[in-house]
């Protein structure tokens, strides 16, 4: 979050739907942000799979005020899904840099 | 062809999965995740939603949508909800307390339910018999709602298809009601318009003839 001008928030979660760690603003519900982005990973999974394009890797939810880029990862061979809330200042190219970067760091502990 | 939207809903393990995948002409969208809660005996579960759909052969297109069930993703509940012709509930009786987890549902859709079409249907009612079907109607009279109790078997497809007709019947005879209601209205609107019309002109032509000028 550190890495990132306007990170709000960033959620680790289960693919099933329950926050694992949470860091930033406390104003957000995480067990109810947890289910949310369970849902969207895999409606996003049986998107790519209905259009055969493969293992998605990041959904982003483009809003007015914000934006929330969910990304699925790998700890210890377990699936995980980081979430990243932003506020407009942003830019989606350093957030989903400094998600890579978490990626790799996961893959490799 | 009329395309009819029904949603299956109802505690995790009840079958809206299988349920959906029975019945689907094509193979059904899902999004099953490995369960990582110890407290639900199942391998995968649903997180977002299931798809499927069936041609009836009588011009009806049924598309079949399945919730989560975990009381977490209640938000899909109501996304799935929206503009759906009717309500499946599915209550697995081998759980401990199946007449609060219909409780769960009544309460999360007792907002659509008064004018929704719904049945509910029992799982696993041969190896746990109670609470008894009779039970759940009571529960649901006591709540001042009419709706179907049936035991199915979620695997068998015409167990489910009986589900799904369950609710379109339901669904036509709401629209003969309505119908039936609408016809009376429009007699009681003709019958008033002529009443109307007739004293209107009335009341016109005596106007109008005590306002020529006299010579």
């Amino acid at each position: 979050m550190a890495d990132v001008d306007g990170a709000r928030a960033a959620l680790v979660a289960t693919p099933d739907g329950f926050d694992l760690a949470r860091a930033g603003e406390q104003t957000v519900d995480a067990g109810r942000l947890a289910a949310m982005v369970s849902s969207l990973s895999a409606l996003g999974d049986a998107a790519s799979r209905e259009t055969q394009i493969g293992q998605p890797r990041c959904l982003v939810i483009d809003s007015s005020d914000g934006r929330l880029v969910v990304r699925s990862m790998q700890f210890r061979g377990e699936p995980l899904i980081v979430v990243l809330l932003t506020d407009t200042a942003a830019l989606l190219g350093m957030v989903l840099n400094a998600l890579n970067a978490a990626d790799r760091q996961l893959s490799n502990a | 062809m009329k395309d009819h939207k029904i949603v299956f809903t109802g505690t995790p393990g009840a079958g809206k999965t299988t349920a959906i995948a029975a019945l689907s002409d094509v193979p059904p969208v899902t999004t099953d995740v490995r369960n990582s809660d110890p407290g639900l005996a199942k391998e995968h579960t649903t997180v977002g939603l299931d798809f499927g759909q069936v041609d009836l052969g009588d011009g009806q297109m049924v598309r079949l949508f399945g919730t989560p069930g975990q009381m977490r993703f209640e938000f899909m509940w109501r996304i799935l909800a929206k503009d759906a012709l009717g309500l499946v509930v599915l209550i697995d009786n081998s759980r401990p307390d199946p007449l609060a987890d219909l409780t769960t549902y009544l309460d999360a859709y007792k907002d659509v339910l008064p004018s929704m079409n719904a049945v509910i249907g029992v799982g696993r009612t041969l190896e746990c018999p109670l609470p008894t079907l009779d039970d759940f109607t009571d529960l649901l009279n006591a709540r001042n709602l009419v709706l179907p109790v049936l035991a199915v078997d979620v695997r068998q497809r015409d167990d489910v298809l009986m589900l799904v007709d369950v609710v379109l019947a339901q669904a036509e005879t709401r629209t003969r009601a309505c119908s039936h209601q609408m016809s009376t209205v429009l007699i009681w609107c003709e019958q008033a318009l002529e009443t109307n019309l007739a004293s209107t002109i009335a009341q016109t032509s005596l106007a109008t003839s005590s306002s020529w000028p006299t010579r």
